[in-house]
């Protein structure tokens, strides 16, 4: 037993000695995950797309129209960029990505609207560009509305009625929006809350597969197994615990710098949600294990590691969500550590779920721990044969 | 003359023997170049996201609420699933994700809207674990809600003695008519799937030609002549230039992506967009030592280029410094040309008419690969000599 210390004491001590002779793999995952934290939360600060660039063709050219388009432009989500009388120069202006919709006033609007002609407001919106698109749709959906309200408001004020009276009659029902824990409708805080725990997975992938892999490539694996006295199991501990730290430290900063930091809410429990991060961290070390065991040669593994893990952005399911999903991608949807910890940051910081939602996702990371373990004997027999092309 | 030629030929040909007979580079130029995009399109199939369930709290269980309730289920957007006697069970049941969206009738709902100066309030409830859930059940439930508000509207007109052609024609007073342009669909994979293409182009090349670049440091077989810069981009373009011409060209035909854009106006905009990123990754790779640390630039780099380009994120929302140094990413113009061509289309060589020019972006990439070439050769030179050292 004492002996068994010993050995992962000297893996470990050798592993600290090669990881220092070598910062640059050490400094470069760090470096990754500090560069992309700063650069995700500066990217999208106010967490709301305003003041969206569009235009519009005012062919009425009367007091109401520029009325329409004085009030459409004091609201915060769009910007008029272009007031013109043709309607393709606006496309022309949206074809190459100036404005993301387009509101058209008719000819004669408004002697049409007080001779009750129904004149028909017109909006484009342009779907190639979804958040500029969606936000100039609310607006100019809204701004309809309004238009027509006032018109009303005019009509009803004509006949004599009071103001009161009147609002209740032009907007008789309503929609109270409830955006569930996330209130302000904040795209950083959706956004980032799942991106950043996905390129910490990425980082520990990889440099699990580095570890190990580069023993085989440079050929070291046999002084690695001498120092651990022949003993796999010993060999692998002492390797992969300086490793484990580093991930849960970068895991627990990780976790810190979004909701303490930088303040995104956690509606459910803190402590369960960094569990989840932190098995989720060591999943993805254990899913490097596994696949640099399946393939032993260092740049195969990188490889399929990196095309594998920048796959679970999208299988995880936060932009587009897995029940729109065909049946065999929302199974494929499950090999992805991301997706589970997506759902337990579902249920800890968005739902404030019971413990018993997150157990399933929690056990799934766990299952990646031990899939790691099939491995073994493959990957300690490449390690002691070298039976893999090494380059 | 020829002593100039040969070399290049020479490097050229070395180039594509060395890309064959490497099968990582295979891997990353070849197979996943051609896969990505059908797992990409096999992921986002549906496009758009539909019966979203929801649940319903009716309180004031009315024939208004049902009715209101009748025709938002007729939307394909979402499914009412549940019918709840509480909020407290409907929040369970949003809290355990079996639904998405909670629409709730407070109980005086019909009083509101049978009172002439009544104002009826629904409340909804949309889960924010996904915009696209939010995005289904808002928008719908909207449409509804101002579609029974005009009928609403018309009643209360009619009661205050109104005749009724004039109350539809007050309610209706300027009617609208939206329209989505450029993706008949509307969906995620539309959407996403243009910029997708562009940026597993770049990164594949970037990433392979950082991996050929560290391999051929590690085993000390480097020329950096203006030869073998010409040579080797010249190789990798040949590759890359069928390989994006069966991206860009090929695969959003097959696979009803949009495509709107002139083929001959995609093949054009190829020409400028390998050339700056070839260029491009021919600067980096200078500074590669080995073969695996290419791929720390390829993990660090793919969600950034992709959100400071400003595609999913609008780019009038990045902050400026941000977005000056996206200027410097050929990603970022080429990403936006080719959505301006291919799903927009705007065009470079049939721009008679109206017909938007890409013409802006075309000359930035242009102006890229060009400052790339010339950084390369100071780079390359600098390198060359070292290497004599």
């Amino acid at each position: 037993m004492k002996f068994i210390f010993l050995n992962i004491w000297r893996v470990l001590v050798r592993e600290l000695h090669m990881m220092f002779a070598r910062p640059l793999y050490l400094f470069a995952s760090v470096g990754v995950m500090l560069l992309s934290t700063f650069f995700f939360l500066t990217l999208m600060k106010g967490g709301a797309a305003e003041k969206m660039p569009v235009a519009v063709v005012d062919l009425d050219q009367t007091s109401i129209s520029r009325r329409l388009i004085h009030e459409m432009q004091a609201t915060p989500s769009v910007d008029i960029r272009l007031v013109t009388n043709s309607y393709p120069e606006a496309r022309e202006a949206m074809q190459q990505g100036k404005i993301y919709g387009i509101f058209v006033v008719p000819e004669g609007f408004y002697s049409n609207l007080v001779a009750f002609k129904r004149p028909q407001l017109d909006f484009y919106v342009t779907n190639a560009y979804t958040v500029g698109g969606n936000t100039a749709y609310k607006q100019m959906l809204t701004m309809t509305n309004l238009t027509s309200g006032a018109f009303q408001r005019e009509v009803l004020r004509k006949k004599g009625l009071p103001d009161d009276v009147i609002m209740h009659r032009i907007q008789p029902l309503t929609i109270e929006g409830h955006m569930v824990a996330n209130p302000w409708g904040n795209y950083s805080v959706y956004l980032v809350s799942t991106i950043l725990p996905g390129i910490l997975g990425l980082v520990c992938i990889m440099l699990t597969i580095f570890a190990i892999g580069f023993e085989l490539k440079a050929r070291t694996s046999h002084a690695w197994l001498r120092a651990a006295g022949g003993n796999y199991t010993v060999a692998m501990i002492g390797k992969l615990i300086p490793y484990t730290v580093i991930y849960i430290v970068l895991g627990i900063g990780c976790h810190l710098i979004l909701y303490r930091f930088a303040g995104f809410p956690v509606y459910g429990s803190h402590a369960r949600l960094m569990f989840g991060l932190l098995l989720y961290v060591m999943a993805m070390e254990a899913l490097g294990i596994t696949l640099i065991g399946l393939l032993p040669t260092l740049r195969d593994a990188l490889s399929i590691g990196a095309l594998y893990s920048m796959l679970g952005f999208s299988l995880s399911g936060f932009t587009y969500p897995q029940m729109a999903m065909l049946p065999p991608v929302k199974a494929l949807s499950y090999l992805e550590p991301l997706r589970h910890y997506y759902l337990i940051y579902v249920n800890e910081a968005l739902m404030a779920a019971p413990v018993e939602n997150s157990i399933p996702n929690m056990l799934a990371l766990t299952l990646f721990m031990l899939a790691s373990l099939c491995v073994a004997p493959r990957l300690h027999r490449a390690l002691v044969y070298w039976n893999y092309p090494l380059k | 003359m020829s002593e100039y030629k040969y070399p290049i030929v020479k490097s050229f040909v070395s180039e594509l023997r060395r890309i064959f007979n490497d099968p990582g580079v295979l891997v990353i130029f070849i197979v996943a170049t051609l896969a990505y995009p059908l797992i990409y399109k096999a992921l986002y199939w549906n496009e758009q996201i539909t019966n979203v369930p929801v649940a319903v709290v009716d309180m004031s269980n009315s024939p208004e609420s049902r009715a209101f309730l009748h025709s938002w289920n007729a939307s394909p957007d979402i499914s009412l699933t549940y019918s709840c006697t509480s909020m407290a069970e409907a929040e369970q049941l949003l809290r355990n994700q079996k639904v998405h969206g909670i629409i709730y009738f407070p109980r005086d709902f019909e009083r509101q809207l049978a009172d002439p100066l009544g104002q009826a309030h629904i409340s909804l409830y949309c889960d924010m674990s996904s915009f696209l859930y939010m995005k289904a059940v808002y928008l719908s439930c909207n449409q509804v809600m101002l579609e029974s508000m005009r009928n609403i509207q018309i009643d209360r007109y009619e009661q205050m003695g109104m005749d009724k052609e004039f109350a539809w024609a007050l309610v209706q007073d300027a009617p609208y008519h939206e329209v989505a342009l450029f993706t008949p669909t509307g969906g995620y994979g539309s959407f996403l799937i243009p910029a997708v293409l562009m940026l597993i182009l770049h990164q594949t090349l970037f990433f392979g030609i950082c991996m050929l670049g560290g391999t051929a440091r590690e085993e000390n077989d480097e020329t950096y002549t203006l030869a073998s810069l010409v040579g080797r981009a010249g190789a990798c373009f040949t590759i890359y230039y069928g390989l994006a011409a069966i991206l860009l060209g090929f695969f959003p035909r097959l696979f009803d992506i949009p495509h709107t854009g002139a083929i001959d106006d995609i093949l054009l905009l190829i020409v400028p967009y390998l050339l700056a990123v070839i260029f491009f990754s021919l600067c980096v790779s200078v500074f590669i030592r080995n073969r695996e640390s290419g791929l720390v630039l390829l993990i660090s780099t793919s969600l950034i280029f992709l959100f400071m380009a400003g595609i999913s994120w609008p780019k009038e929302m990045i902050p400026d410094a941000w977005r000056y140094l996206s200027y410097a990413i050929p990603y970022t113009w080429g990403s936006h040309a080719f959505i301006h061509i291919n799903s927009m289309g705007a065009s470079l060589l049939h721009t008679q008419g109206f017909t938007a020019s890409a013409a802006h972006e075309w000359v930035a990439l242009w102006v890229l690969a060009v400052a790339y070439f010339l950084l390369a050769c100071v780079l390359f030179h600098i390198r060359q000599r070292s290497i004599k050292k």
